[in-house]
């Protein structure tokens, strides 16, 4: 078997505020490998550590303990980093660029020639549907096109895995869908991509294998083909049942 | 170098953008333009006065628009979540840290080329003046005139600013600090005693430096200070600092035909370089250790 395109060897992350004193362990031990061509999607409740998770495999966050690697090498290393395309859980823009001058931006960091960078803008605006408005600064886009701008920056450098945290947040049914469909054409082709989200139906349509996190461990990991049940069932099953508010009694 | 450019150039459309650099140019160009006029006669120099004024207003204001483009972009770019994405590219926290410190100069090269316009265009006035005055037998004073150059050379660049980017879309800043340097060069090149005003771009030049040194460091301080830190910081340093800064003595090495050598500025620059690097390895040190 080839070596896994991300792999995590009992990773944990402890934040610590000014003092070094521990505030919070948003990972605890986490193993991970994510293999190359599949669609990996790490999923769990607000809090349990998956943009941590996310941020330590992009090489933002240092682990606090254990191994992370990327392509066989740190996450840090440049050579890693150039084979990766990364969707933020909001759409992180600089808002006086236009969407092609956000595109070029992008196509630069990851060293393309002019040329090419260009090319590949013209390609991905049309893609992601945004040729029209490509000279208009994103600051004034909605919600759903700076999505569409971000995606289009994730895979500017045509990378061998796209990391996405959260893809469809924020963005209407008919988007959602577009996303998906971008996702599963992306994995056909042979790419590489980790995903995150509490959106069960959403990892359901486009994830080949899952791990489900809660409070940094890992609750469950399998294919979703093997689940044998709803992704959702199993999820509630591992995570909570969701009846914990005891608003009956407030409401009183 | 791609990465560093592509870095570098958004920076500097986004401090030259900032309404703060907007306020700050202004109140440059103002200081450079009107500052003479506080003094009636001028001393019976007026053409000193119009280019201390202009020298200390590119020292000032510029100093005050490096740091404070610096620690915006830098803070923005952290808070924002825009430079996480950026290092999720192949390219070095380091590499980040430099080019946003670059872009910020880039911004501060083209806000000193416009003062630089103005105060060209004022001292132009200032030598009319004492020419007028020679004739005359009256006391040197800044020709009146000159002021509505001086007011034109400023109003100039924002007018046609603002023309090419309602015709044409052009960016408001590029065309007017385009129309900025032409003025510059024709209010340089304008020989109204003979004379141009080439002498004084050694000067102009000897004051890039501290504005060199202070974006490098409030870029680096700002990667752990919040912007508040960070400019509080940067407060205290130029109480500090700007008042052994003055340009008396540059206006002195300036008077009656005296010019600034340029190995002068050259070792003046160089005596600069250890601070600066100093301050870009603190920041890059910091940054590296920094969780995003």
């Amino acid at each position: 078997m080839s070596e896994p395109v991300v792999r995590l060897e009992r990773v944990s992350k402890t934040f610590r505020d000014f003092w070094l004193r521990p505030t919070v362990k948003a990972v605890d031990a986490l193993d991970l490998d994510v293999r190359r061509g599949e669609v990996f999607g790490l999923l769990g409740p607000n809090g349990s550590g998956k943009s941590t998770t996310i941020k330590m495999v992009l090489g933002l966050l240092a682990p606090s303990s254990g191994r992370v690697s990327l392509f066989g090498r740190s996450p840090r290393s440049k050579a890693a980093r150039a084979k990766l395309g990364y969707l933020p859980e909001l759409s992180y823009l600089h808002p006086f660029l236009t969407a092609r001058e956000t595109l070029m931006y992008y196509a630069g960091l990851c060293g393309l020639p002019g040329s090419v960078a260009r090319e590949r803008t013209r390609q991905l605006l049309e893609m992601v549907k945004l040729s029209d408005v490509a000279g208009r600064a994103v600051g004034g886009f909605s919600k759903g096109m700076a999505r569409r701008v971000a995606l289009a920056s994730a895979l500017v450098g045509k990378p061998e895995l796209l990391v996405l945290d959260e893809p469809t947040s924020g963005l209407d049914p008919v988007s959602t869908k577009e996303v998906k469909t971008l996702v599963k054409a992306l994995a056909k082709k042979g790419m590489t991509v980790l995903t995150t989200s509490h959106l069960l139906a959403d990892a359901e349509d486009i994830c080949d294998r899952v791990m489900i996190l809660n409070r940094g461990r890992t609750a469950a990991e399998g294919r979703v083909s093997e689940l044998g049940e709803s992704l959702e069932a199993f999820f509630l099953a591992k995570v909570g049942s969701g009846d914990d508010f005891a608003l009956a009694d407030f409401l009183a | 170098m791609r990465r560093f450019v592509s870095i570098a150039k958004a920076t500097a459309l986004e401090v030259i953008g900032e309404p703060l650099s907007l306020l700050l140019l202004s109140a440059a160009l103002c200081l450079a333009v009107f500052a003479p006029a506080f003094h009636y006669h001028q001393f019976g120099e007026p053409t000193r006065m119009a280019r201390d004024a202009g020298l200390s207003a590119l020292l000032l204001c510029g100093t005050l628009f490096a740091f404070a483009g610096a620690v915006r972009s830098v803070r923005r770019e952290l808070e924002s979540g825009t430079a996480a994405v950026a290092l999720a590219h192949p390219v070095s926290r380091g590499q980040f840290l430099l080019a946003k410190a670059a872009g910020v100069y880039c911004a501060f090269a083209l806000f000193a080329l416009a003062v630089g316009a103005v105060t060209a265009t004022i001292v132009n006035g200032a030598r009319i003046g004492a020419a007028v005055a020679q004739k005359t037998g009256d006391i040197p004073r800044l020709w009146g005139p000159s002021y509505a150059f001086g007011v034109a050379a400023v109003v100039a660049p924002y007018v046609f600013g603002a023309v090419l980017n309602r015709a044409f879309r052009v960016r408001f800043a590029l065309s007017a600090f385009l129309t900025a340097l032409g003025v510059a060069v024709a209010s340089v090149l304008y020989r109204p005693d003979g004379e141009t005003l080439l002498r004084l771009l050694p000067a102009e030049l000897l004051l890039w430096i501290p504005p060199a040194v202070f974006a490098m460091a409030a870029a680096a301080a700002s990667v752990r200070l919040k912007a508040n830190a960070a400019g509080a910081a940067g407060g205290l340093l130029a109480a500090l600092f700007l008042p052994f800064a003055g340009n008396y003595s540059l206006s002195e090495a300036l008077s009656r035909g005296g010019s600034i050598p340029w190995g002068y500025v050259l070792l003046a620059a160089l005596a600069a370089l250890p601070a600066l690097l100093l301050a870009a390895a603190a920041g890059i040190r910091l940054f590296r250790e920094r969780d995003l």
